[in-house]
């Protein structure tokens, strides 16, 4: 992204340069990576597409060849045309709106000021949050009759604007696109604000100097520096919006009617309700190759321009003698007239930064803390009519009866509520193996592709690469759970474990090589010239060099197999293999209104790890998205 | 163009302290060089100028005006960058008629300005290239292009040359005072290399610490230095230093002296009027139109001298070093401000005296 721009600015293409030859070395860094991406996502690929061309019956499990019929049978679908309106208005608002937001977070980021590090944490937090949490907790501020939002209108004693809020099938999607903007805007801010911060002082600076004010800075530097990360992000953003399921699941599940039905929704609807496979794969198929057609759109509009390589003339001494051009007459030079003194001015756009900084602060926290607060409320305040927020009293029972099932005498936990620890667990166990997999391979085959990013085979594979992580999981998950059930892997961690290694280790292995090109080949060299093995030098030298991209990455592994919802809920049944968010999840289709407390208590501790990494890593964050890191 | 004028200038970023109570003037026209280590502050100076960074104390006036409510983009300054800053994404064209731009200058005008500046810097085949496509050398062209167009009050150059190689870099310094010359312009010039300092310079600002060391004309700051941090900048190689003792009895410890090892070359037959210096030849190093020789004291100490022809001298051998004491400065030990030349020996008295014209150019 902008360190290609970089590039591009300092160092010429170095061309016509031979080719090196690729130790056997790097093949095996690479393979492993290469081979679980082969397998564990290229031949489920493969898997539903042949998915695609069948009709399977459900119930006697016949399957029937039709070739493209399904393929064929969908233009005359009302339903998939309605669907995929929706799926464009949808993608539509989260792209505008994730860019938008997540540009001013990063401006505001990007500046200088006391507690910048604390609002770079806060506004990462509904970033960090499960999909799964942030839909419980605004389907609760959402809900009709007891939600936070109409019983903050009441304390307010605006009870007459109360309304049940996802009730009305328009206002819905645009909610729910909304809290998806919520969801999604850091993601961008994030990679915003790693190409603001790539870009050298000197421009704007230079700028200034030239007689270029704030706005005219923002439009003639800052957004042509961007163009790079905005290409990305805007892929990212729309494949991300095109693949949200896990918001659409806890808030509307497609309604009300249909709503909230996008294309992921309907693909999931026939797939895992209806159970008609072959219809369900060509839906999703349909999804993937939308969302690679758009990237390839985004990349003609916005991609980069070829530019000349750079002339080898050298430099042309400074003509002498006599000169035809003659100074044009510059009248001279008028500042501009003011309309307020310089001093004022300051003040005022000080006042104007701060004012949207405090914005920003709320509209990142005040859910977060709305939830806090939900944690530490009685439950019997949750279903209380006339909704209010202010709560009767505060109490920790809640965590209690999730974290302590049983241990208080008089006090019964819901059957929900004691499954939350060995979920929390399972999260635990399958995030920290994820992340140490993830890491180990990912920085063999991320040393390997950095350093031999030209040889053949290894450009092609970084190729695929790119393609997996583009694929949409819910094209996956069906081949993974026929695969995980022949092997009588279905409902363990092993098989969490194993699919998210399939798609985070790409993710991995491609932040790991941007970090890697920015260390230097001669470190290399010169720990083989003192003597090192191939695989010394890279456990003695480069890993302790490489240790802020590996934190990034482990973290970005551990956060993204922590929040994972899709898989989790087809491939775990039950409470021994479940994660957090599965168990979150259920409390909600369970709607058992004494388990709201609990319930919530539960959807904080889902929480806690993510929002403590980004307060903890923050700067590693940063960081990551300026290698690349691209998670959902 | 306008005269500069700075003021009791202080600056501290948070409570560490950059810039201590400055004065400069610089006239209009003049060409004026900010030499100093890294870290001495004065990058910090140029910023104060152009200002991108505001001043704790003190005032800098541009002309008649005072500068201490303007901002950068109203105060009609060109600061070339030591990274050149040019626009990535604008071609050479657009990178320079941009500040012309920001004036709302009539098309034809700009088309007009662009030309000629072109034409100056010989750009004009490569006005449609983009920076990227461009060697160091014409980056730097471009930068300058730019800062020029719009004939701005004062041209400020941030290192502009530290960028490009040794060659190219002499080349550069040559053009650039061709141009100062040409278009009468008023150039502060920051480098930490004293050589470029002394070519292109009418007076050079040395600084340390945040402290203006000497303000003067690049011969007085290389005859007569200030004090011992001047003295031992300027210079290559450094100035060799000496206890006052072996000025031959004339002085004593609490003065030091300072002989430049170009002043000092081997003698068979010492003159009267030098100062002498023994010592062993350890090492020859021949640099083309001179050759430095290290010669060892007695006490240990290592200076350097040199020689035009090294030819018949040989590592081991005893030298006697010579010096004209007109050329040898005096400091004091103790603070380091120079007190003068080596007075010629005097035949009634052994006591040393020090003449006292150098401190009229020192401060």
């Amino acid at each position: 992204m902008s360190g290609a721009t970089h590039a591009i600015v300092q160092a010429p293409p170095l061309r016509g340069r031979r080719t090196e030859r690729v130790p056997a070395f790097a093949y095996l860094a690479a393979a492993p990576t290469l081979l679980v991406v082969l397998l564990v996502v290229g031949v489920p690929l493969g898997y539903s597409f042949f998915l695609s061309l069948n009709r399977i019956n459900p119930i006697t499990h016949r399957w029937i060849y039709v070739g493209f019929g399904n393929y064929a049978a969908l233009p005359g679908n009302p339903d998939l045309w309605a669907a995929l309106g929706r799926t464009a208005y949808f993608a539509g608002f989260s792209v505008i709106g994730t860019t938008l937001l997540g540009g001013i977070f990063a401006l505001v980021l990007n500046a200088r000021f006391p507690g910048r590090g604390l609002l770079r944490s806060v506004v990462l937090v509904p970033w960090a949050m499960a999909p799964v949490s942030v839909g419980v907790l605004w389907s609760f501020l959402f809900a009709g009759d007891f939600g936070g939002l109409n019983g903050l209108l009441n304390d307010i004693g605006l009870s007459s604007l109360a309304t049940p809020w996802l009730g009305n099938g328009f206002r819905a999607l645009n909610l729910v696109a909304l809290v998806n903007v919520w969801n999604q805007a850091p993601l961008t801010a994030l990679m915003l604000l790693a190409g603001l911060q790539s870009m050298p002082a000197s421009l704007h600076k230079a700028a200034m100097l030239d007689g270029a004010g704030p706005m005219r800075r923002f439009v003639s530097i800052t957004l042509p520096w961007l163009k790079p990360s905005l290409l990305f992000i805007t892929i990212i953003a729309t494949i991300n919006s095109l693949m949200a399921f896990d918001i659409l699941w806890i808030l509307t599940r497609g309604g009300p009617g249909s709503a909230t039905t996008v294309l992921s929704w309907l693909g999931y609807l026939l797939s895992f309700q209806f159970f008609k496979f072959g219809e369900g794969a060509a839906v999703l198929y349909v999804l993937t190759a939308l969302s690679f057609l758009l990237a390839i759109f985004y990349f003609v509009v916005l991609g980069p321009r070829r530019t000349l390589p750079q002339s080898s003339a050298g430099l042309a001494a400074l003509p002498g003698g006599k000169r035809v051009k003659t100074m044009a007459t510059l009248p001279p030079f008028r500042p501009r007239a003011r309309l307020l003194p310089f001093a004022a001015s300051r003040v005022l756009a000080r006042g104007g930064f701060w004012a949207t900084a405090l914005v920003v602060f709320l509209w990142s926290a005040l859910p977060v803390v709305a939830l806090l607060l939900l944690s530490i409320t009685p439950a019997a305040d949750l279903i209380r009519t006339p909704a209010t927020v202010v709560p009767s009293t505060l109490t920790l029972d809640n965590f209690v009866s999730v974290l302590l099932p049983g241990s208080v005498a008089g006090q019964v936990s819901s059957v929900q509520a004691e499954r939350v620890p060995l979920s929390v667990l399972n999260s635990f166990l399958v995030g920290a193996s994820v992340a140490a997999i993830s890491v180990a391979l990912g920085t063999l085959a991320g040393y390997a592709f950095a350093r031999h990013e030209k040889a053949p085979a290894f450009r092609i594979s970084l190729w695929a690469l790119l393609l997996t992580r583009m694929t949409p999981g819910l094209t996956l998950v069906l081949p993974f759970f026929i695969g995980f059930r022949t092997f009588g892997l279905i409902d363990t961690r092993t098989a969490l474990i194993v699919s998210y290694c399939s798609f985070l280790l790409p993710l991995s292995a491609w932040m790991m090589k941007s970090y890697f090109e920015g260390v230097p080949r001669s470190l290399d060299r010169a720990a083989l010239i003192d003597g090192c093995s191939r695989l010394k030098m890279l456990w003695k030298i480069l890993l302790p060099v490489a240790r802020p991209g590996i934190v990034a990455t482990a973290i970005f592994c551990f956060l993204a197999s922590w929040n994972e919802f899709l898989f989790a809920l087809i491939l775990t049944s039950t409470p021994k293999s479940q994660t957090i968010p599965v168990i979150l999840a259920g409390f909600l289709s369970q709607a058992q209104f004494y388990t709201y407390g609990p319930m919530f208590a539960a959807t904080v501790l889902s929480i806690a790890p993510p929002v403590a990494v980004a307060f903890l890593f923050q700067r590693f964050l940063v960081q990551g998205a300026l290698s690349g890191a691209v998670k959902g | 163009m306008a005269a500069i004028s700075i003021r009791n200038v202080s600056k501290s970023f948070g409570l560490t302290p950059v810039l201590r109570g400055l004065d400069l003037e610089v006239a209009d026209g003049e060409f004026v060089s900010f030499l100093g280590p890294s870290g001495c502050g004065k990058s910090t100076l140029l910023f104060c100028i152009a200002g991108l960074e505001d001043l704790t104390a003190g005032t800098i006036h541009l002309g008649e005006r005072d500068m201490g409510h303007i901002p950068p983009r109203d105060r009609n300054i060109a600061l070339v960058f030591q990274d050149y800053a040019l626009y990535p994404h604008m071609r050479v064209r657009e990178n320079i008629a941009f500040p012309l731009h920001q004036q709302n200058l009539p098309a034809e005008t700009v088309q007009k300005q662009v030309a000629w500046a072109a034409e100056l810097l010989g750009l004009e085949a490569l006005l449609d290239r983009s920076p990227a496509e461009l060697s160091g050398g014409q980056r730097q062209r471009v930068a300058v292009g730019r800062a020029i167009v719009r004939n701005p009050a004062a041209l400020l150059m941030d290192e502009p040359l530290s960028n490009l190689d040794a060659s190219l870099r002499v080349r550069m310094r040559t053009e650039i005072k061709r141009l100062q010359k040409e278009l009468g312009l008023t150039v502060i010039f920051v480098t930490h290399d004293q050589e470029e300092a002394m070519v292109l310079s009418d007076r050079i600002a040395v600084m340390n610490a945040g402290v203006l060391q000497q303000f003067a004309d690049p011969m007085t700051v290389y005859r007569e230095p200030a004090n011992q941090f001047v003295a031992s900048f300027i210079g290559s190689p450094q100035m060799n230093f000496l206890p006052g003792t072996m000025a031959g009895g004339a002085l004593d410890d609490t003065k030091t002296l300072g002989v430049r090892p170009h002043d000092l070359v081997p003698t068979r037959r010492a003159p009267n009027d030098a100062l002498t210096i023994q010592g062993t030849l350890s090492l020859i190093e021949p640099a083309g139109p001179v050759t430095f020789l290290d010669v060892t004291l007695a006490d240990g100490t290592l200076i350097k001298a040199t020689c035009a022809d090294p030819r018949t001298y040989r590592p081991g051998e005893t030298l006697t070093l010579a010096a004209p004491r007109a050329n040898v400065c005096v400091f004091d030990t103790a603070s380091g401000v120079r007190t003068g030349a080596l007075a010629p020996p005097s035949d009634d008295s052994l006591v040393g005296h020090t003449s006292d014209e150098a401190m009229a150019h020192g401060i």
